[in-house]
Parts: structure tokens; C-alpha cells; sequence
């Protein structure tokens, strides 16, 4: 099993990931986009892809330039409370409720 | 102290300060749409509705098994809030508007208990002559005892410590 560095890979070297595949927690993932989608200036530049480890599933969200600020949010808030949320809907999903949310800036 | 009343303080600041207000329809549009397709996304059959009264805004969320939504101690809900003021006020650049999200009357609930809450306490403060220290809670909250313990006699209330383990004290005068 392939095992790329999971935490603090915050470019595109996703390698190893099987990208794309919402359908490890679509719920999740659609509640992701959603929120995300409607906090950024450009909503069409946000792309979901979900992956899974090692039991858990990682859902990378990317965002188009100078939206991750306020995906972020001051100290961090805003990524807290979109993880918080993310995860009460992953309980809706099979898989798990172990989801990762990870920002990426492209 | 909330966030939002430091709209420049932060790396997400826009600056608005030079353009008209935006009018507050626009927010409370923004918020239930940001509302309806979150409950959407959630797979939830729910009804989002929204009412204004001068600047403030509150969505009510009703529907069945909307527990998720509210999550362990409201936390849930309070995040879902934080996220409905960045897509709704945030994102429109609005520093005007109060927006507050409820979802199957639990903030209604929450707060009922809490004055129950405080009228217990306040007695059990004024029958002892001791002050006594509540748990640590969030701020909406505080607010809540502090109001409720303001409307009795014979005791008065504080808040001490530092977020996130701030708490009330009510204490007899």
C-alpha cells in the first residue's frame, strides 16, 4: 500500500491519491462543496476530490487564487467550522465518520 | 467581541468602508440560500425560513431528524452559523447585519432552559449568601444568565476567566 505524506502537503503532488472519487462520502463531499463554493469569490475554481487511508477518507478541496483566506478564515475558524460540519455529514455516509479536510490553495 | 465586529482584522478583509451599506434583504437572501442548499446537501427534507426585524436576521431550519445539524452541545450549529455569516455577510462585504441561525428551535429550547437554569441558581445564591461559579460556556449563553439573572433580586452576576473556559459567576448582593 502506497503511503504518500498525508498532513501538511499543501500542493498538488497527490500521487498515490485515488482523486476524484466523491463516492467514498458523498454526502460529505457534497456538503464541502457546497459550503465552499459559497464563501469563495470563485466558485468555479473549487474542486472536490476525496481519497482513502489507511481506513480514513481525506477529502481535498482546492480553491481558485486568494480564496483560501477566507476558506481559512482568522486564526484558523473558518477551516474548523467547515470541518466541524463536514464531519456531522459524513455521519450520513457508510464509510466512516473519520474524514480529514484538507485545504489546498492552487 | 465577537469576529465580526472586526471586519479590517484579518487577511480576508475587504475593503467597504467607502460603499454604501448592503441592504439587508440582499444578506438575508444570501444566508438561506447558503441554508436550503446546505440542508440539501445534507439529504434532508428541511424548510428554511428567514425574518428580519431592522438589522437583524434570524433563518429558522425546520424539518425531521435535524439533530446532525445541531450536534453535541450545539456545536454543530454554531459552526454552521459562522459559516452562514461568512457566505452571507462576509462574502457581500456587509458589517451592518446581525444574523443568527436556528435550527428546530434549539436556540428557543436552549435558551428556556437556561433561564430555568439561572432561577435555580440564583436561588439556591440568595438562600446560602455564597456566590457560586457556573461551568464554563460560550458566550451566547453567558448572555442568557446574565439577562435572566439581571431580571431577579437579591443577586447579580459576572463573567470571569478567559475564553475558552470563561464562565459566570452569580454572586448575592
Amino acid at each position: 500500500m502506497s503511503d504518500p505524506q498525508i498532513d501538511g502537503d499543501d500542493g498538488d503532488g497527490d500521487d498515490g491519491f485515488d482523486a476524484g472519487n466523491t463516492a467514498l462520502a458523498p454526502t460529505a463531499a457534497a456538503v464541502l462543496a457546497h459550503i465552499v463554493t459559497s464563501i469563495v469569490d470563485n466558485p468555479e475554481a473549487v474542486e472536490v476530490d476525496a481519497s482513502e487511508h489507511r481506513g480514513r477518507v481525506r477529502l481535498d478541496v482546492r480553491v481558485g487564487p486568494g480564496d483560501l483566506g477566507r476558506v481559512i478564515g482568522r486564526r484558523g475558524r473558518t477551516a474548523q467550522s467547515i470541518r466541524t460540519v463536514v464531519r456531522a455529514a459524513a455521519t450520513r455516509d457508510d464509510a466512516s465518520a473519520d474524514v480529514d479536510v484538507e485545504f489546498i490553495d492552487d | 467581541m465577537s469576529d465580526d465586529e472586526h471586519p479590517t482584522d484579518g487577511d480576508d478583509a475587504v475593503v467597504t468602508d467607502l460603499t454604501d451599506p448592503v441592504p439587508v434583504d440582499d444578506v438575508r437572501d444570501a444566508a438561506t440560500a447558503f441554508m436550503s442548499g446546505l440542508t440539501d446537501a445534507f439529504g434532508f427534507d428541511a424548510t428554511v425560513s428567514a425574518t428580519t426585524q431592522d438589522n437583524e436576521i434570524e433563518l429558522r431550519v425546520d424539518g425531521t431528524g435535524l439533530g446532525l445539524l445541531v450536534g453535541p452541545g450545539g456545536r454543530t450549529l454554531a459552526s454552521i452559523q459562522d459559516l452562514a455569516r461568512v457566505a452571507a455577510q462576509r462574502r457581500l462585504g456587509d458589517h451592518e447585519t446581525r444574523l443568527r441561525v436556528d435550527v428546530a428551535g434549539y436556540r428557543e429550547k436552549r435558551r428556556l432552559a437556561l433561564e430555568r437554569f439561572a432561577s435555580d441558581v440564583s436561588e439556591q445564591v440568595r438562600t446560602s449568601g455564597a456566590a457560586r461559579a457556573l461551568d464554563p460556556m460560550p458566550s451566547a449563553d453567558r448572555k442568557v444568565l446574565h439577562d435572566a439573572v439581571a431580571a431577579l433580586d437579591g443577586v447579580t452576576s459576572r463573567s470571569e476567566g478567559e475564553e475558552p473556559n470563561r464562565r459566570v459567576v452569580v454572586v448575592p448582593t
